[in-house]
């Protein structure tokens, strides 16, 4: 079991991802709250990108660590790996949760409106109906195994379904009404740059640790649960001979 | 047997069930007879108002009818463990795929041309000109839905709670093909040129291929135990 050892050695690492998430983050949160200047056109209002963007990026990620993880376990059909899928599925729809929010907060003050059906919001909210889908699938199924596998079909159905998603929603929105919200008016300057990167890095190892404890917490209930089932079924055995 | 006999018998088999059952076809016509009475409580519309609208309350019926039919299409192999002989087939489980998605796609393709008329006569509607079109548009939307929707409809049959996990899983999976469906189907019934929603129609057809080969190599996971 070549990828448990690799797990192992990766896991031994864990803490210098926690810490290098806190690190970046307050760092990057320093930078973007205090350091840097308001944007010329949006003002104070600007400083949410510095959450919402990494948000954003590392739900896209995560659904992508989903999708070679759900490809592996199809392969190889290896528990661990079907741990490692589900935590980063429940991780991914909290990210991508969370980037939907801070996007109508954004929203708010910038297009004077909680919500529209931009292609990029619409297209993220069939991603957390999809992650959702596939959390709530797993928890329907009885046989652990085929839970695994289920997830997985979904999983790199969705993946395959997404690109396909956007295009059709962009094409839908700017076939309707030319796009007079976009978010093309933030210029990109480095005093913005410099935070926004320190908080992209920092919220992936973030994410990173977060999918290390969660998949190591799963393998270890996957344990326990065989462990219960096996001394139960001892329990009964000796009972029965008595 | 070769693959295509088992594609064959499987399409047989399910028209012969649903010919002597007559549960499939006669449950999703008049569930969307359902629908389309009340849509039409809900907007009360005039002729220009229902050109604005009829497309979408058209694919919602025909996607809703569908979802029963996909439903059924595996919930059926149920009884006296029909799933497990058909997972014994020796032959590719692709071509079982293949033979519930032409069954399916039979299914809904026909309920969608029973329904068609309903909404040309209780919406008013012109479409002597578009028929041909229409009925394109149909067929690769339906292509579309029945090629996901098999593949869902097998792997929601084993697992709790399947009549609400079936629409749940597939209901955003298919969000580009009721994009595209409505949209064609917009433009072909206010008679626009085809340039306009020539697009929706080449989504429509790659859409069609990219999930009939996902499914078809899913499926194999899907059906192994």
């Amino acid at each position: 079991m070549t990828i448990h050892r690799v797990i192992r050695k990766v896991q031994r690492f864990q803490g210098w991802f926690g810490g290098g998430a806190a690190l970046c983050l307050m760092a990057g949160l320093y930078l973007g709250l205090i350091g840097s200047p308001p944007d010329y056109y949006q003002g104070e209002v600007v400083r949410i990108m510095y959450i919402h963007v990494p948000l954003a990026h590392t739900a896209l990620l995560a659904y992508i660590v989903l999708t070679i993880g759900s490809l592996w376990y199809l392969w190889k059909r290896d528990p661990i790996v079907d741990n490692m899928c589900q935590a980063v599925a429940g991780l991914s729809a909290v990210f991508t949760a969370l980037a939907l929010g801070t996007g109508m907060i954004w929203g708010k003050p910038t297009w004077d409106t909680w919500w529209t059906w931009d292609a990029r919001l619409t297209s993220f909210t069939v991603l957390l109906l999809i992650l959702i889908g596939y959390l709530m699938l797993r928890t329907f199924v009885d046989d652990p195994e085929k839970e695994a596998r289920y997830g997985a079909i979904l999983a790199i159905v969705g993946f395959v379904d997404l690109p396909i998603i956007h295009f059709s929603v962009e094409w839908w929105r700017t076939l309707h009404q030319p796009q007079s919200i976009s978010m093309r008016g933030v210029s990109i300057s480095s005093g913005l740059l410099v935070p926004l990167l320190f908080m992209s890095v920092g919220m992936s190892l973030l994410f990173s640790y977060m999918l290390m404890v969660r998949t190591q917490l799963l393998y270890l209930d996957r344990l326990l649960h065989a462990k219960k089932g096996r001394l139960l079924s001892q329990f009964h055995l000796s009972k029965s001979d008595s | 047997m070769t693959s295509f006999n088992v594609i064959r018998w499987i399409v047989w088999k399910d028209f012969v069930t649903e010919l002597r059952s007559r549960e499939t076809i006669s449950s999703m016509v008049f569930f969307a007879l359902i629908v389309i009475l009340i849509f039409s409580f809900s907007f009360s519309m005039d002729q220009q108002a229902a050109r604005e609208v009829i497309a979408g309350i058209m694919w919602v019926a025909f996607a809703f009818t569908g979802i029963i039919g996909l439903g059924k299409s595996f919930s059926t192999e149920l009884q006296n463990d029909c799933l497990e002989a058909l997972q014994m087939v020796p032959e590719a489980k692709g071509a079982i795929y293949l033979g519930k998605v032409a069954a399916n796609f039979a299914f809904m393709f026909l309920v969608e041309i029973l329904l068609f008329p309903m909404f040309v006569i209780l919406f008013n509607l012109e479409v002597v000109e578009e028929i041909s079109l229409l009925l394109l548009i149909f067929l690769l939307a339906t292509v579309g839905l029945s090629a996901i929707g098999t593949l869902f409809s097998a792997l929601t049959v084993q697992i709790r709670a399947r009549e609400v996990m079936l629409p749940i899983l597939l209901l955003p999976l298919v969000v580009p093909v009721m994009i595209a469906a409505v949209e064609a189907t917009k433009g072909a019934l206010n008679g626009d040129p085809l340039a306009l929603y020539e697009q929706w129609l080449e989504l429509l057809a790659v859409y069609d291929v990219v999930f009939t080969v996902v499914s078809f190599w899913m499926f194999d996971f899907v059906m192994d135990s």
